[in-house]
């Protein structure tokens, strides 16, 4: 067996892939190979250290019809682990090229070695309650999720770049792809975040978090039902079990109480600072700081200290 | 018409589990038995196609022993006929011996016009059935759809993904997993409770299945599962002035070096 | 001797559990403060086949048995004991329809009671000594056309929603209780004047009432059961009634112990959750073990009910028990939650007012320790 491959339609998260393949390639000794759905994505993949990169061209552009295409490369190179970056396209290709290699997948690893010839993953357990290490015999997949890591440095020398033909699925006719991400905002990259939940009142009462976030220079983010229930804010901003996870440098919920679906995708932020006006709430146990309080009260006289 | 299947799980429910504090391994002695949340939708999916375009709705299920608690609870919410499969393998199989399974209990009951399954179990959420199903059977997938409908032997659905919302069709038989925002399952009628224990249900035995000892094997072992715990600094200012409070959480923040 | 309930029985009562949490928990709050009927959550609880869950299949009923009714009642009284207490007066009502009228009485009414189209009610009290005496007594007066009515009826439960009541008058004043018959009558009939709804201690939105009849009459086959048979019918619909409220007891005391625990746990007071100090302990666990020998008791004479075996003594014995510990169990959880067990914002205090008046209603016999002793000595 001999190859430890990465693929994601995500260039970025694809990119971001190299760096727990490049460990693996320590403890295995075998090459990085990377797969890319254009050349331009390929180029990134060779610059930061992949050995090869294949290109899979098709006249399809389904990501998911490309599954069988990323199999085969996989197969015919005997890969002993494949990473797939996992957003929602690629825990589809993962799990499809996981069952014809009938092989194990962990699903959102969050750090992976290999011990005992086997790859050790740390993942998620019971709506975020436990946290299990799963042990994948080879050859293993597992996909993980965006900025779960950093994209290695460039590599000294740029890996070889191929390119092969791929079958589209005929089965699957794609009739339309409408972009639902408005303002291009990617709360994952903000190192401050003030998050917001049903402690409001009305729309309007989010301006309060607003002000805030503006002095300290933190993005805005929400729990679930904020953005699908009230749809206050767009959904590119709700952080929970099935929504974003972060790890700022420092978490600011208000008027949230802290369930666990929502603290799942924010429990790893540096600080938690918690304003919420009853004292029971799960959030104080969850955070390094907070005040028990009014946030129609506390929200304005914090802004006003922190904006000195 | 179709022909419909939903392959639904039966989970603890994860709000029973307890962690000990002794050492942050989890006890789960008194969680009860649900059926997983998103299979739910998917049942209740089904059970709408069929409502709306005739025919019927089967449903299956591999678990312990204890799946046969399951079999009332899920014909009491659309289905016809139960299928269940208990074995002692279900208790540490990963996604890929689901998936033999599964696949090998569907190879034997025939053809489906429609395979659904939730996205993920509420467990373990490995989100990994439905694609591998359908790389089992040899059928196309369409995953992560929150919007459904039939007209003969042609399938519409809408994906939801991170960034777009795609539609996509797809002719003959396909398998779907589902969003638990494509509805909302409904409350069981008393009647429809009790009229449960009239509809049929069939077990199908793991030996009949003519898999290989190694498909039932595992790849994918869980080897420590531990409680998360927030070891945080709880620090909480609860001062009658909140002008008190936010005076200390302004030199807490300083500290911290964030402003 | 098997404690467990049946697969059907427990999936019941989780179906009971989900409606209340979808469709009770927004509610209650606002339920409490402004009682106003929740007409919408009634149809819901009908379109699920609560409404009709004692009643026959032939008449369109769930057929679930009396046991299932009380796991439905203590499940659905968790959220709102009010909704629960509206779901009992007219499964009474029906209970009595169904067990003594005429074929064409059940024909008439209990399809409509089984789909929630009629709503029951159920008018037995009077302000006077004892229903049949008194100056305002309801008195039946047989004529041509039928019966006619006058008189007044007390705390009439769904008073002014119910379609149909099922009522109790003398025959013969001079006899009184002696001659209480019952019968069925209908919400619209001539002269049934609703009295202004009581503003009652909890429970709120199940509406409470004095009913006045106004030479209200109804024709020869309103007549419920046997001329003189009310007394007899009165007492056995409201043992039952009773073990139907002590579920509601039981699920109100369930819900409470819930939330007092779960507070416990998160309230820090010296250093630690106030769960882990004794006096805290020792509350939780008085209220937990009252509540679960209380459900025991319930489950018990609801068996009883439903194998239509004699129930009465056992039906007694909870509710003795319930009158006697019932408010206690809220009375304790309202003291772990502190402060917060007496601000109305937080659900203890409705939960307090609730179970006030799921210990007054209904009785077997007269009280029911005279029952009891009756029974073993």
């Amino acid at each position: 067996m001999a190859g430890i491959f990465v693929f994601s339609e995500d260039h970025a998260l694809a990119g971001q892939l190299l760096t727990p393949a490049l460990e693996l390639k320590k403890s295995l000794a075998q090459p990085v190979i990377a797969l890319a759905l254009c050349e331009q994505d390929a180029k990134a993949l060779a610059a930061l250290g992949a050995d090869k990169v294949v290109v899979l061209q098709s006249s399809g552009k389904w990501v998911e019809g490309f599954a069988e295409a990323v199999y085969s490369q996989v197969k015919a190179a005997e890969a002993s682990i494949v990473l797939v970056g996992g957003t929602l396209r690629g825990k589809h290709v993962a799990s499809y090229v996981a069952a014809k290699l009938n092989a194990g997948m962990t699903t959102d690893a969050k750090a992976l070695r290999i011990e005992g010839g086997k790859l050790l993953a740390t993942r998620v357990l019971y709506a975020g309650l436990a946290v299990c290490e799963e042990e994948v015999t080879l050859p293993a997949v597992a996909t993980i999720r965006a900025r779960t890591f950093l994209a290695p440095e460039a590599a000294a020398t740029a890996g070889v770049i191929e390119t092969v033909n791929a079958e589209p699925d005929a089965r699957v006719t794609v009739d339309e792809v409408t972009s639902t991400s408005s303002e291009g905002i990617d709360i994952t990259a903000a190192t401050k975040l003030v998050a917001v939940g049903r402690g409001f009142r009305k729309k309007e009462d989010l301006k309060l978090a607003e002000n805030l976030g503006g002095v300290l220079k933190a993005e805005l983010a929400c729990t679930r039902g904020v953005a699908e229930d009230d749809h206050w804010l767009p959904i590119e901003r709700y952080i929970g079990i099935s929504g974003q996870t972060v790890k700022p440098e420092l978490y600011l919920a208000v008027g949230l109480s802290g369930q666990v679906q929502h603290m799942v995708g924010c429990r790893e932020s540096k600080v938690i600072v918690a304003v919420n006006n009853d004292e029971r709430s799960p959030i104080f146990e969850a955070a390094d700081y907070g005040i028990v309080g009014d946030l129609y009260e506390v929200l304005p006289l914090l802004t006003a200290a922190l904006g000195k | 018409m179709p022909k419909c299947l939903v392959c639904y799980k039966w989970t603890l429910d994860e709000q029973d589990i307890k962690i000990k504090p002794e050492d942050l391994s989890l006890d789960s002695s008194r969680a009860k038995g649900k059926i997983s949340d998103f299979d739910r939708n998917a049942i209740e999916e089904a059970a709408l196609l069929v409502e709306k375009n005739g025919g019927a709705v089967d449903a299956l299920t591999y678990g312990t022993p204890t799946v046969k608690l399951s079999l009332k609870d899920a014909l009491s919410r659309g289905p016809e006929k139960a299928y269940w499969i208990a074995d002692a393998s279900a208790d540490a199989a990963d996604g890929c011996v689901t998936a033999n399974v599964l696949a090998a209990a569907i190879r034997k009951l025939g053809q489906y016009d429609v395979i659904l399954c939730g996205e993920g179990s509420s467990d373990l959420f490995n989100q990994q059935t439905a694609p591998r199903l359908a790389a089992l059977l040899g059928l196309p997938c369409l995953s992560f759809v929150n919007k459904l409908s039939v007209e003969g032997d042609v399938v519409k659905a809408t994906r939801k993904l991170e960034d777009c919302m795609e539609t996509v069709t797809v002719k003959g038989p396909v398998v779907i997993s589902v969003l638990s925002e494509i509805n909302k399952p409904r409350i069981p009628s008393l009647k429809q409770v009790l009229g449960a224990s009239k509809k049929p249900n069939e077990e199908i035995k793991i030996a009949d299945l003519g898999l290989k000892p190694e498909d039932l094997q595992p790849k994918a072992v869980r080897k420590s599962v531990k409680g998360f715990v927030m070891q945080r600094k709880n620090v909480i200012y609860k001062e009658s002035s909140a002008a008190d409070n936010v005076a200390k959480l302004k030199s807490s923040l300083v500290s911290e070096g964030l402003c | 001797m098997n404690f467990e309930l049946t697969e059907e029985q427990q999936l019941i009562g989780q179906s009971a559990r989900e409606f209340g949490k979808q469709h009770l928990e927004p509610i209650a709050v606002e339920l409490d403060h402004t009682g106003t009927f929740p007409k919408a959550v009634v149809n819901g609880l009908a379109k699920h086949d609560f409404l009709g869950l004692l009643l026959p299949a032939e008449v369109g009923g769930a057929e679930a048995g009396f046991v299932s009714y009380v796991e439905v009642i203590e499940n659905l009284s968790r959220y709102s004991a009010a909704v629960a207490s509206i779901v009992n007066n007219h499964t009474i009502a029906a209970y009595t329809i169904q067990n003594w009228g005429t074929a064409e009485q059940k024909k008439q009414y209990l399809p409509g009671m089984a789909k929630g189209e009629i709503l029951g009610g159920f008018a037995i009290y009077e302000h006077g000594p004892t229903p049949g005496v008194g100056a305002n007594a309801l008195v039946a007066v047989k004529q041509d056309v039928g019966y006619v009515l006058n008189g007044k009826k007390a705390f009439v439960r769904n008073a002014g929603e119910a379609n149909v009541y099922v009522v109790f008058a003398t025959t013969d004043p001079a006899a009184g209780a002696k001659a209480l018959t019952a019968f069925i009558v209908k919400a619209d009939a001539i002269g049934i004047k609703i009295g202004e709804k009581l503003e009652t201690m909890g429970l709120k939105g199940c509406p409470v009432a004095d009913i006045t009849f106004e030479n209200v009459v109804i024709p020869e086959n309103a007549l419920l059961g046997a001329i003189n048979e009310g007394g007899a019918i009165s007492a056995k619909a409201l043992a039952v009634a009773s073990v139907a409220e002590a579920a509601q007891t039981v699920g109100i005391g369930q819900a409470a112990v819930e939330h007092a625990a779960a507070y416990a746990k998160q309230r820090v007071q010296f250093g630690k959750p106030v769960a882990t100090l004794q006096a805290i302990q020792t509350l939780l666990a008085e209220v937990a073990t009252d509540c679960h020998l209380a459900r025991l008791g319930m489950q018990n004479a609801a068996v009883l009910i439903e194998e239509g075996k004699p129930f009465e003594v056992e039906a007694a014995m909870i509710k003795s028990f319930l009158v006697r510990l019932g408010s206690k169990m809220l009375l304790d959880t309202c003291q772990v939650e502190g402060g917060f067990g007496y601000s109305e914002f937080m659900p203890l205090p409705r939960m307090f007012r609730d179970i006030a008046g799921t210990n007054l209603l209904d009785a077997p016999g007269d009280f029911p320790e005279k029952l009891i002793a009756a029974s073993i000595a």
